[in-house]
């Protein structure tokens, strides 16, 4: 049998690695690390620092992986991608909503003010419709 | 909605990548429009015609017939 030459081999495609989101989780990480030693819990940011590194990680291991690759893209990614950006992105948002309106319940229930989950559920719903008002006028 | 891209891509023996590359998309799309899983939009519509040469009502279908 013939052994194949460095120049018969088909070639992989060398795929660059965006480094923004890495490099972003990292700055996150040491933002976590820095708010975890200051509130006197500096394992919690380290462990927080970690879990970001992590995430970042799987960005620059990952990034022949065209699945990573349109999600480090960001605007840059196709249509498909920005569709799939999109939706995951509204049922995260009604996700926490949901979230928001429940533990304000709770809070209610109990007989206390229902604070933070009130403003919070206040910024939602305004930002919501705020989105609203500005995506019929931009058309 | 159902299409010809899969036949007019082999019919030009080219790989979904290779098309994904001449449109500018993820060959993930190209797979999804193929399999009737996403609707490309009417700028990529139009793209994947072209690029066939052909009318974009004879690609995609919006009635369902081939």
């Amino acid at each position: 049998m013939q052994m194949a030459t460095d120049d018969q081999r088909p070639r992989r495609k060398r795929v660059p690695i965006n480094w923004s989101l890495p490099i972003f989780s990292a700055f996150l990480g040491l933002v976590l690390l820095a708010a975890g030693w200051i509130g006197g819990n500096p394992l919690l940011g380290l462990a927080m620092l970690g879990i970001m590194l992590a995430f970042g990680a799987i960005f620059v291991v990952g990034h022949r992986s065209e699945t990573i690759r349109m999600m480090a893209a960001g605007r840059g990614a196709d249509e498909r991608w920005r569709s799939i950006d999109l939706r995951a992105t509204a049922f995260s948002g009604m996700v926490v909503l949901a979230a928001v309106i429940v533990a304000f319940l709770w809070e209610i229930a109990h007989g206390r003010s229902g604070n933070p989950w009130a403003p919070l559920g206040a910024l939602g719903g305004v930002s919501y419709l705020a989105a609203l008002l500005w995506f019929r006028w931009r058309g | 909605m159902r299409n010809d891209v899969r036949t007019l891509r082999l019919e030009r023996k080219l790989s979904q990548g290779a098309l994904a590359e001449a449109l500018g998309v993820s060959r993930q799309t190209i797979n999804s429009i193929e399999a009737d899983r996403y609707t490309p939009s009417l700028p990529l519509a139009i793209a994947l015609a072209r690029f066939f040469g052909r009318p974009v009502e004879e690609v995609f279908h919006a009635d369902g017939n081939r």
